[in-house]
C-alpha cells in the first residue's frame, strides 16, 4: 500500500460515511428533531418488511434460521459436532447440515474464542426456540461443507479468494476459520439491527438488543484477532476487504460494509457509518448474502432449500 | 487454582440458570409466542424487581421521554469521548460539541497515553473517533434539547474518580494511592475496560423505553458499537493476560467492583475463561448481554450503591432529567 493509496480509501471512506449520514437524516423525514423529546415523527424506518404484518414470532424465526447456521459452523469447528437434534425440530421442513468438522487449532486462544462462541449460538437456539415455543420453525438444511460448489467455497470465489474449481475449507487452519467466522459475523449484527424496529413487544425487543450485542462482541473478536494476525499476514486485511466487498456486491447499492484494513492512524476493527453506528441490513439484504444471491429468490448458498418461516426471499438487487 | 476456577464456573452456572429462570417469569411464564398472537405485555427490564415487574426501570422521572434517554446517553458519551480523546489524541472535545442545557462543565485530568503497541494506539484512535462520532449524531438527533457537557473527572488524583474505582476493585492500596490510566498499554486498556460493558448494558436497558423507532434502530446501532468496543478491549486484555495474569485477575476485580456498586444480581464479568473456552463476552444463560437501568448505571459512573445525584466520573452530576442512582443495600 502506498500513502496516496490509502489517503485515497480514507477519503472514499470519509465520503460514504458523509452519504450514509445525509441518509440517516432523510429517513428522519428532514426537520423532524427532537425537541424537548415533543417531536417525534413517524420517521419511516431502514428496514423493509418483507410482507405487509409480520409478527414478532415471524421475525424472531427469522433470527433462528441465522443461529441455526452459526452454531451449527461454530459448534463443528470448536467441538467436532453439530447442534442436539433436540434442538433441531420445529414447523417447516427439516434439514440435514451438510459438511462441518472440528477445526485442529495451532493458536490455544482461537481455540478458546471458537468455544466461547459456539456455546454463546447454541444458547441463542437454544433461547429463539424457548422464547418461540410451537411457533418455532425447524432448522432448515444448511451446507457448511467444503464442496468446491458449496456455500463456502462459492462465496470465498465471489471474493476472489480462491479460483474456478478449488474449495475453501474454513476448519483447515486458524486463519481459514476466522475468515469462515468473518464472513458470517458482521452479518448477524446488521440483521439484528435491521430488525431492532420492527419488534413490537418489548421484553422481545430488549432481548434482541441483547442478542445483538452479543453478536457485536463477536464479530469484535473475530477481526480484532484478523487485525492483529494481518499485522504479519497482510493477505488476511486484504480477504477481509475481499470478502467485504464480495457481500457488499450482493446486498444492494449502498455500501453496509467495510474490512478491517485501517484507516488513517486508526484501525477499522468496528465497521460503522459516519455517526459511529452500526450498518442495518433488512431482512432481504441479510438473504442476499446467505443465499449468495442480489436478486429475489428463496433458497441457495448456505440455504440450499431456503430458511423456514414466513420471511424467505431475499431482495431484488 | 483449578478448584478456586471450577468453584467459579459452577457460581457461574448457578447464576446463569437462575437468570434464565428469571427471564422466562418476566416473560409471563407460559405466555410465550405462538404463531405471533399471543404478544406479551411490556414487561420492565429491572433485573432486581422480580416479583412484581415494573415498566419504568428508572427511578426518575415519572415519564421518561426519548430526549431524556438520549441525553441519559450523551453524558455517558460526553464521558467516554473524552477519555479516550484526550488518551488518543492528547485534546479533549471540540468547545462547539459541549454545549448545551445545564452549561457546560470542566474536564478534569486527561492526556495523551505513549503508546508502546501501536496496534493498541490505533484501537485508541478508532474508538476516539467514534465515540466523538456519537456525542455529535446525539447532539444532532436531540436538537434543541441536547444538555450540555457536564464536569467530567478522568484526571489521577488519589481522590478521583480512576483512582477511587481502581482502589474499590483493589488494584491499588492505600489512601494516597493512584491509578494513571494514561501511564501505559495496559492501564489504559484498564481504564476502557472500566467504562466499555457499562456502556453496553446502558444501552441494552434503553433499548425497550425509547418510543421513537427511528431512534430505536440508531440506540440499536450505538449499542452495536459498545459492543464492539467492549470486544475489541476485551480481546485484547485476554490476549495480553496470557503473558501477564494479573491483567486476566484486574478485569475480574472490577467486575466485582461494579457488581457491588449496581445491585443485588450479577450483571458483570471478568474475561477469565470458563472450562477451556474464554470470556470475551458477558453474557447470561441464555447467551444475551446483560441490561442495567440508568440508576443502575449511574451507581457505577457515581461510584456510589446509594441513591444520590453526583460523585466519581461525574463530580456534580449529569445533565438532564435522568441523575439519581439507585439505592442499593
Amino acid at each position: 500500500m502506498t500513502d496516496d493509496s490509502l489517503m485515497m480509501d480514507a477519503l472514499d471512506a470519509r465520503v460514504t460515511r458523509r452519504n450514509d449520514r445525509r441518509e440517516f437524516f432523510k429517513a428522519m423525514t428532514g426537520g423532524a428533531k427532537l425537541v424537548g423529546g415533543l417531536g417525534l415523527g413517524a420517521a419511516s424506518v431502514g428496514a423493509q418488511a418483507q410482507t405487509t404484518a409480520l409478527t414478532d414470532a415471524d421475525i424472531l424465526n427469522f433470527a433462528l434460521n441465522l443461529e441455526y447456521l452459526e452454531a451449527q459452523f461454530y459448534s463443528y469447528a470448536a467441538f467436532g459436532t453439530g447442534l442436539a437434534s433436540s434442538l433441531l425440530t420445529g414447523t417447516g421442513q427439516q434439514g440435514a447440515v451438510t459438511g462441518g468438522r472440528q477445526v485442529t487449532f495451532k493458536d490455544s486462544v482461537v481455540q478458546q474464542y471458537a468455544r466461547e462462541i459456539a456455546n454463546d449460538e447454541i444458547a441463542h437456539v437454544t433461547f429463539l426456540r424457548q422464547a418461540l415455543g410451537a411457533a418455532a420453525v425447524s432448522q432448515p438444511a444448511i451446507d457448511i461443507g467444503t464442496d468446491p460448489a458449496g456455500a463456502f467455497s462459492s462465496a470465498a470465489r465471489a471474493a476472489g479468494l480462491i479460483g474456478a474449481g478449488q474449495s475453501f475449507d474454513p476448519y483447515a487452519s486458524d486463519e481459514n476459520f476466522l475468515l469462515g467466522a468473518y464472513i458470517f459475523e458482521d452479518v448477524g449484527v446488521t440483521a439484528y439491527k435491521g430488525a431492532s424496529p420492527l419488534i413490537t413487544n418489548a421484553t422481545f425487543l430488549e432481548a434482541a438488543a441483547g442478542i445483538l450485542a452479543v453478536e457485536a462482541y463477536h464479530a469484535a473478536i473475530v477481526r480484532t484477532v484478523l487485525y492483529a494476525k494481518g499485522i504479519e499476514t497482510p493477505s488476511l486485511i486484504d480477504a477481509t476487504e475481499a470478502i467485504s466487498n464480495a457481500r457488499d456486491s450482493l446486498d444492494g447499492s449502498s455500501d453496509l460494509d467495510q474490512g478491517v484494513r485501517m484507516i488513517g492512524a486508526a484501525s477499522n476493527i468496528v465497521p460503522l457509518d459516519a455517526n459511529g453506528i452500526a450498518y442495518s441490513r433488512s431482512a432481504g439484504q441479510v438473504l442476499n448474502i446467505v443465499y449468495l444471491n442480489k436478486a429475489a429468490v428463496g433458497s441457495g448458498g448456505f440455504y440450499p432449500a431456503g430458511v423456514n418461516g414466513t420471511i424467505k426471499t431475499s431482495a431484488a438487487n | 487454582m483449578n478448584s478456586n476456577d471450577m468453584i467459579a464456573a459452577l457460581d457461574q452456572r448457578v447464576q446463569r440458570r437462575d437468570e434464565r429462570r428469571r427471564f422466562f417469569k418476566l416473560a409471563g411464564g407460559a405466555a410465550l409466542i405462538a404463531g405471533g398472537t399471543t404478544l406479551l405485555s411490556a414487561c420492565g427490564s429491572d433485573d432486581n424487581d422480580v416479583a412484581t415487574p415494573t415498566p419504568t426501570p428508572t427511578p426518575t422521572p415519572a415519564v421518561v421521554t426519548d430526549a431524556d434517554i438520549l441525553n441519559f446517553a450523551l453524558n455517558l458519551e460526553y464521558l467516554e469521548a473524552q477519555f479516550y480523546s484526550f488518551a488518543a489524541l492528547g485534546v479533549g472535545l471540540d468547545a462547539s460539541l459541549t454545549s448545551g442545557i445545564g452549561g457546560t462543565g470542566t474536564v478534569t485530568g486527561g492526556r495523551k497515553v505513549t503508546f508502546t503497541d501501536p496496534v493498541v494506539a490505533a484501537y485508541a484512535q478508532e474508538i476516539a473517533q467514534d465515540e466523538i462520532n456519537h456525542v455529535r449524531f446525539l447532539r444532532s438527533a436531540i436538537g434543541t434539547a441536547t444538555v450540555g457537557q457536564p464536569a467530567i473527572d478522568i484526571g489521577t488524583s488519589p481522590s478521583g474518580a480512576f483512582s477511587s474505582a481502581a482502589r474499590a476493585a483493589g488494584l491499588i492500596t492505600g489512601t494516597g494511592s493512584m491509578f494513571d490510566p494514561y501511564a501505559s498499554d495496559e492501564n489504559f486498556l484498564l481504564g476502557a475496560y472500566i467504562f466499555e460493558d457499562v456502556g453496553v448494558s446502558a444501552y441494552k436497558g434503553a433499548a425497550a423505553l425509547i418510543k421513537n423507532k427511528t431512534f430505536t434502530e440508531a440506540a440499536a446501532g450505538i449499542l452495536a458499537a459498545e459492543a464492539y468496543h467492549a470486544g475489541l478491549i476485551r480481546t485484547v486484555l485476554y490476549r495480553k493476560g496470557i503473558a501477564a495474569p494479573t491483567l486476566i485477575d484486574a478485569t475480574e476485580a472490577i467486575s466485582n467492583a461494579r457488581d457491588s456498586l449496581d445491585g443485588a444480581s450479577d450483571l458483570d464479568q471478568g474475561i477469565r475463561a470458563v472450562n477451556g473456552a474464554s470470556n470475551i463476552v458477558p453474557t447470561d444463560s441464555n447467551g444475551l448481554a446483560y441490561s442495567r437501568t440508568a440508576g443502575q448505571v449511574l451507581n457505577i459512573v457515581y461510584l456510589n450503591k446509594t441513591a444520590v445525584s453526583a460523585g466519581g466520573f461525574f463530580p456534580v452530576g449529569v445533565n438532564g432529567t435522568i441523575r439519581t442512582s439507585t439505592a442499593n443495600s
